[in-house]
């Protein structure tokens, strides 16, 4: 029944007109206290969220929120670790433990240390992409006795479930992020929704922030925000042909030009555009929501 | 005011104390060797079977065979018409060869127990404590109440101990020999209470001070010969009881037994006084136990593994204390292979080979848990097994004050420290040692110089203000661990093209043109070391590229451009790829 999801104390003058409403709106207007909860639409209440640390994202997205999963996806150098580290940072500085999931052994903590990271609060879990096998005498086996993997990094996935499984059962953590940022896709879409599922589930009573960053994105509908981002220039010094912020992007990044000494060019940084593919503010069907930002060299 | 905490039946109290089911079934120890071994200690059910002490091993295995009941047996029944179902007894009784690592332990907890309630404690024998309550009561309340707190806490370390609590030690260590369960004897009755008690108990308390005396086991026959030959004399006498003794006249008494007859009659008297030997607290908090037949699965092990913690832990709770670092030593059954005895230790005693297995936890916080050390012990013994059934068990504590953390509403979340545990260990056990942790960076200039050092949730307290933020956000590099070796092309000395020498699933896009580059810098370190490999010198020139990668992107771009820094080993000339930017 339609009118399930709908107050009836609101909805009176839109449904007088039609027949059988006076009957109905007895019904409603008896039950109605007693079957509130039932008869009123339910608004989730809007999640709490958590600054990325970068303003533009911020105002476009409102925030990571808690307890609920995000994405970050895109292609290589396309700022999602910057991201990344800085949703770190912000999360280490408001003094709450994270937990990075590392699918590929890849994250630089150097870096991560000079963006704001405090490594102290921070617990890097360093997944590897051969299976373990437990126990001295198994793990002597020879490469050729070992279990074929049944696709390219299905082991390091495997670790990466277990580690986040376990992670999220244990709680306390401010963020967990899951970086699956050199995982091909073809190995990513292969982990089963039910899994996404269940973390989406576990983190859900927590005040945990599941971050997953990737090349495209998998959890589907169990993320709350999907963000997309994109390289649109890079900066060096010496000529550089960035464009204006606001126009239209080449299909291409801007690169600068390369006629230069080499030697004199330094990289300064890049510039990136995001989209917003699923947001837990809005509805269906998506508006298109971009926002531009620059990432900086700090080494 | 005096307590004094005496176990009855200590050998078997300690032994039931590391297995609780042996409460509901008769019970006797055997000391000695197979041939002479003979039952030192029996529990009430096992007396009521018939059993002595001083039985043969052989005479007691007619009771561990098919017990029969007391009341039956005299009754003058055959063994063969009883009806052992309907019996309220067990059906047989358990032997068991003593042990003394157990009795220690249990010493050790009554101890802590002891000196938990007061400093003042004297260590009188193995299964009797006097404790000194001069100025308790303000801390404690009545005798009475402190007679029943000391008793609950005894019982906290499972062990069933008599408890009493008179005006001068030796009435209080008669009355917990003769009486069972809490007895508190007002000042100046101890006459009248003590009067009840049979003249052997007596003897025994005098005993021990004689041993105390003359410093140990030496004369221990002699004494005992002693004994039987007083208790005789007091038979034929016919005082059988502290009240009969008492109202002998001193003098004569002196004139006959010497001064032991006098000061046996002061202490039938209950006017004995002395002061106090006081001891100190056990500074080791160690549980152990020997199997009776070897184990072989974890599981099994868990079981012995969860007594012994609990044990441990309750000692522990005794004390206030926590535990920082627990130490397990397995004694295996038989030798393991050479290859695996990296962190066996191997002991020569009694004439044959027997091996120990270590593990050791050093917590980041002190806990008190005994199910977290369980599951922590579980998790390490299923990574490094023992390669050999065990037959005999130690668990060391390392003591440490307790943590004291309180918790705010306003405090930012954070894993609860017991959880934690468990949880890296189950991490650990999945991804393999220290792959989980914190990084800690190095004083180095080489690439993706740091270490892995433990997490604890409680490390580092970062002021907000202390990261000065210029609002500009840095890109962050991810790292290729191991670097990819390259084939790079170079025109007017730059890079031009470049493509992966080993097609690995996450270098597929790594090759192509070359669409901008700077470079190269040239850096180089530990050139003053002579170690080789990756603590050795290093010298490289680094390129910073964009790569033009193939593909279309999700957002309507048509194709990618990627950020990587490359490398070329002086050393060897071979160029790599390190990072990308990101």
């Amino acid at each position: 029944m339609s009118s399930v999801a709908i107050n009836p104390f609101s909805t009176k003058a839109a449904f007088a007109h039609r027949p059988g409403f006076s009957h109905r709106f007895q019904i409603e207007s008896a039950l109605g206290e007693q079957l509130a909860s039932t008869l009123l639409l339910r608004e989730r209440a809007a999640p709490l969220t958590v600054p990325t640390g970068i303003t533009a994202l911020d105002a476009l997205t409102g925030g990571l929120p808690r307890g609920a999963l995000s994405e970050i996806a895109g292609p290589a150098s396309s700022g999602r670790t910057g991201v990344l580290v800085s949703a770190l940072a912000g999360a280490t500085r408001r003094q709450e433990v994270c937990a990075l999931v590392d699918a590929s052994d890849s994250f630089d903590p150097a870096s991560a240390a000079a963006a704001g990271v405090n490594l102290e609060r921070l617990l890097w879990v360093r997944c590897s992409r051969e299976a373990r096998v437990r126990g001295r005498k198994k793990a002597a086996m020879s490469h050729e006795q070992r279990q074929p993997t049944t696709f390219p990094f299905s082991a390091a996935l495997e670790q990466v479930l277990k580690v986040t499984d376990l992670l999220l059962q244990g709680g306390g953590f401010g963020m967990v992020a899951l970086d699956l940022g050199d995982i091909p896709m073809e190995s990513v879409r292969r982990v089963p929704l039910t899994s996404w599922f269940r973390f989406r589930r576990a983190v859900e009573p927590t005040a945990t922030v599941l971050l997953l960053v990737e090349q495209e994105p998998c959890a589907k509908t169990c993320a709350s925000l999907v963000l997309r981002l994109q390289s649109e220039a890079i900066f060096a010094s010496g000529p550089c042909l960035a464009e204006p912020p606001n126009a239209r992007p080449d299909p291409c990044p801007v690169v600068p030009e390369n006629n230069v000494v080499s030697h004199a060019a330094l990289l300064h940084g890049m510039r990136l555009r995001a989209e917003v593919a699923r947001s837990w503010a809005q509805r269906k069907p998506p508006r298109s929501a971009q926002t531009r930002f620059e990432l900086r060299t700090a080494l | 005011m005096f307590a004094c905490i005496y176990v009855p039946d200590f050998p078997v109290e300690a032994m039931v104390r590391a297995e609780p089911l042996l409460r509901e079934r008769a019970v006797a120890v055997l000391d000695g060797k197979p041939p002479l071994a003979r039952v030192i200690a029996l529990n009430e059910k096992a007396r009521l079977l018939g059993m002595e002490a001083g039985m043969t091993k052989l005479q007691a295995g007619v009771f561990a065979e098919a017990a029969v009941p007391t009341a039956t047996k005299q009754s003058g029944q055959q063994p063969g018409n009883i009806n052992i179902a309907a019996s309220p007894l067990p059906r047989q009784a358990v032997l068991r060869q003593r042990a003394p690592d157990q009795e220690a332990s249990a010493h050790a907890a009554l101890l802590d127990v002891a000196h938990a309630f007061t400093p003042r404690v004297e260590d009188t024998a193995a299964d009797t404590l006097l404790l000194d309550l001069a100025g308790m009561e303000r801390l404690y309340g009545a005798p009475a109440r402190m007679a029943g707190d000391l008793a609950s806490r005894v019982a906290a370390v499972g062990i069933e101990a008599n408890l009493a609590v008179a005006a001068n030690p030796d009435a209080a260590m008669h009355a917990a020999r003769g009486f069972n369960g809490i007895t508190v004897i007002p000042a100046g009755n101890e006459a009248r209470r003590l009067g009840v008690l049979p003249v052997q108990v007596l003897l025994d308390s005098f005993e021990i001070s004689a041993q105390e005396k003359n410093g140990g086991k030496a004369r221990a026959r002699e004494r005992e010969k002693l004994r039987a030959q007083m208790l005789d004399t007091l038979e034929r006498w016919g005082v059988r009881d502290f009240r009969t003794l008492a109202l002998l006249p001193e003098h004569a008494l002196a004139s006959r037994l010497g001064p032991v007859g006098v000061k046996l009659r002061r202490l039938a008297c209950g006017a004995g006084t002395r002061t106090l030997v006081l001891c100190d607290p056990p500074a080791q908090f160690e549980e152990s136990m020997e199997l009776e037949s070897p184990v072989e699965t974890i599981e099994s092990l868990s079981f012995v593994l969860n007594r012994l913690l609990e044990q441990l832990c309750a000692r522990l709770e005794a004390r206030a204390l926590a535990i920082q670092e627990l130490r397990l030593r397995l004694q295996l059954e038989h030798r393991v292979a050479e290859e695996e005895t990296t962190t066996i230790q191997e002991l020569t005693g009694s004439g044959s080979h027997s091996v120990v297995f270590e593990r050791a936890l050093r917590l980041p916080v002190a806990m008190r848990d005994a199910k977290v050390f369980l599951k922590l012990l579980q998790l390490d013994l299923s990574a490094y097994l023992p390669g050999a059934p065990v037959v005999k068990i130690w668990i060391t504590a390392g003591p440490a004050p307790p943590r004291s953390a309180q918790r705010g509403l306003f405090l930012p979340i954070s894993p609860e420290a017991e959880k934690l545990e468990i949880t890296l260990a189950r991490i650990n056990a999945i991804i393999g040692q220290r792959r989980a942790g914190i990084a800690r960076l190095l004083g180095s200039h080489r690439q993706g110089s740091f270490r892995m050092d433990r997490f604890a949730s409680a490390t580092g307290e970062l002021n907000p203000t202390e990261w000065d933020s210029s609002g500009e956000v840095p890109m962050a590099m991810r790292l290729f661990r191991p670097a990819c070796r390259l084939r790079v092309h170079l025109s007017d000395g730059r890079p031009a093209s470049l493509s992966a020498e080993t097609a690995q699933h996450d270098q597929q896009n790594l090759q192509g043109r070359v669409l901008w580059s700077a470079g190269p810098w040239r850096l180089s370190g530990d050139w003053w070391t002579e170690r080789a490999m990756d603590d050795g010198p290093w010298d490289r020139e680094e390129w910073d590229i964009a790569l033009a990668a193939g593909g279309s992107s999700a957002m309507g771009g048509e194709g990618n451009v990627a950020l990587y820094r490359i490398y070329r080993d002086l050393a060897t000339g071979q160029w790599f790829v390190d990072a990308s930017y990101d």
